[in-house]
């Protein structure tokens, strides 16, 4: 078959995988000018991915945060369907909770970029080992204290101070997070001097920082170069 | 209203006005031709906001504010620290922590307010020579909310109030986050403090959570809707049960199994409270 708009040699490699019916099926039904974008990114899937692109300004700022949030969201989604033999009906509950807010999080910012929303990112959660309730928490915890030092690391950049404000209602909710997952794992450390400073403060990091970390726990390749440093 | 000529006046006033930055330049050029008129003073004193910041007295004056709350935060857990047989031995360390960071933002706000040149808020009756200036034995704070409040004898009610301090400083402080757009040191620094507070609040909330005699709120370490710990307290809770952000409604986007819950939905966003707001609910507390 002939793709249209597809580069000569992702022809070749559609023509050599005659295996997959169901995609054949789909791209005889798809055809034509309409569908050539689909069927582009389609084939896109097959060669080396390109780096995922972030876009610029506030889009920028934006899509790193949706990163952030993804994790999170993903992280408790696998914590909450794979969760250590011992979990309590508490931390079941609020582990719940914690997915739910995660996925709020990670939906409102891709709302707001509509369609200037990075796709979803693969993650990779090796680090942790989710039958295990002191991996599972200590993992989540540190995801939780890098996403709080990435989000006050960002604000002061944005243009539009709307998301300045939106951030500010969400990273407090993140702090609670650490603080819970924190105090369940060794009482009393919900803000101990890993994290708070001799002001009082809590952490900040800028995102050039952040997302270098963030990056460990993504398969996805990520174009970060749009970001502040 | 002819919106060109009062850019143009804006113009003339402050040339800076269409240099600071080139994205909003162009927001400003292409206004007119998208807002509607009757949005126009709205829309305009929104944009300047965001250019300029706020003045450095209105700075302060949010630094202050703060400040206020954090002397009253700090006194109560210096005094249910030191109050023998309150506090379990096995939760005491978290409070220790807590006063112990209450001081430094304390010291922090000092700081802050005097390098930009204002004058740092001191309660009624502080003596700054006394051992330890932040502590006001008498005269000031009133823990007892007037006797409704037996929080140095009772432990549970020490947390009731305890949580509500803490949840009231996180609201207060995220009120006051618009005061400090355009300056990034302190629009950070006030974003660093308000998690370290939102992490004392959390961790207040937990132990309610698994203190005997079991508490009919059951809370989470997160603001669940605007449940309160007790009825009467409600008024702390006003305005958390929002579920829509910025025009978003967080309840309506898919989850797992359906949309998200209302309780996920608004725990996961804090609220910001007015000063008026923070006043009146913090004045019960002040002699």
């Amino acid at each position: 078959m002939k793709i249209i708009g597809a580069p000569a040699d992702e022809q070749v490699m559609e023509a050599d995988k005659a295996v997959d019916v169901s995609r054949r099926r789909f791209f005889q039904l798809a055809g034509g000018i309409a569908g050539a974008g689909i069927l582009l990114s389609a084939c896109h899937r097959r060669t080396p991915a390109t780096d995922i692109s972030l876009g610029t300004g506030d889009i920028a700022l934006l899509n790193y945060v949706y990163i952030l949030q993804q994790l999170e969201a993903d992280y408790y989604t696998q914590a909450v369907s794979t969760y250590y033999n011992t979990i309590s009906s508490s931390e079941l509950v609020l582990m719940t909770d914690l997915r739910d807010q995660e996925i709020a999080h990670k939906k409102f910012i891709q709302t707001i970029l509509g369609s200037n929303a990075i796709p979803d990112i693969l993650p990779n959660f090796a680090a942790a080992t989710f039958a295990d309730r002191a991996s599972l928490l200590t993992f989540a915890f540190q995801l939780e204290d890098l996403v709080i030092s990435g989000m006050n690391g960002v604000v002061q950049h944005f243009t539009n101070t709307d998301y300045v404000y939106a951030l500010s209602k969400m990273v407090t909710a993140e702090a609670r997070h650490s603080a819970y997952l924190r105090d369940i794992l060794s009482s009393n450390t919900f803000g101990d001097a890993s994290v708070i400073d001799t002001n009082g403060l809590d952490q900040t990091a800028t995102p050039a920082t952040v997302i270098a970390k963030a990056k460990l726990y993504t398969l996805s390749k990520i174009d970060s170069s749009t970001l502040p440093n | 209203m002819n919106f060109r000529s009062i850019l143009s006046e804006i113009e003339k006033a402050d040339n800076e006005v269409y240099e600071q930055r080139s994205d909003r330049r162009n927001v400003l050029k292409s206004f007119g031709a998208k807002v509607a008129v009757a949005a126009l003073p709205v829309a305009v004193s929104s944009l300047f906001t965001k250019a300029y910041g706020k003045t450095t007295s209105e700075v302060v004056d949010a630094l202050n504010y703060i400040l206020r709350v954090k002397y009253l935060e700090y006194n109560y857990f210096h005094v249910g620290n030191n109050t023998g047989g309150l506090i379990p031995s096995a939760d005491l360390p978290g409070f220790q922590a807590i006063e112990k960071q209450e001081l430094e933002h304390i010291k922090y706000l000092n700081t802050t307010i005097t390098s930009l040149g204002g004058s740092p808020y001191t309660p009624p009756n502080y003596n700054p020579s006394a051992v330890n200036p932040a502590y006001i034995p008498s005269g000031t704070y009133d823990f007892t909310g007037g006797n409704k409040y037996t929080v140095f004898n009772d432990y549970v009610s020490f947390l009731i109030i305890a949580q509500i301090f803490e949840d009231t400083s996180v609201h207060s402080i995220k009120g006051y986050i618009p005061a400090f757009y355009g300056n990034a040191g302190l629009l950070t620094q006030l974003m660093q403090l308000q998690c370290a507070e939102a992490r004392h609040a959390g961790h207040v909330r937990l132990v309610r959570r698994f203190v005997s005699p079991a508490q009919p709120d059951n809370p989470a370490p997160w603001i669940s809707n605007n449940i309160p710990p007790v009825t009467s307290l409600q008024p702390y809770y006003i305005g958390e049960d929002l579920a829509s952000q910025l025009g978003i409604q967080i309840s309506g986007l898919p989850g797992i199994g359906g949309n998200i819950p209302l309780l996920s939905a608004t725990a996961a966003f804090d609220e910001p409270f007015s000063q008026a707001t923070i006043q009146n609910l913090l004045a019960p507390f002040f002699v």
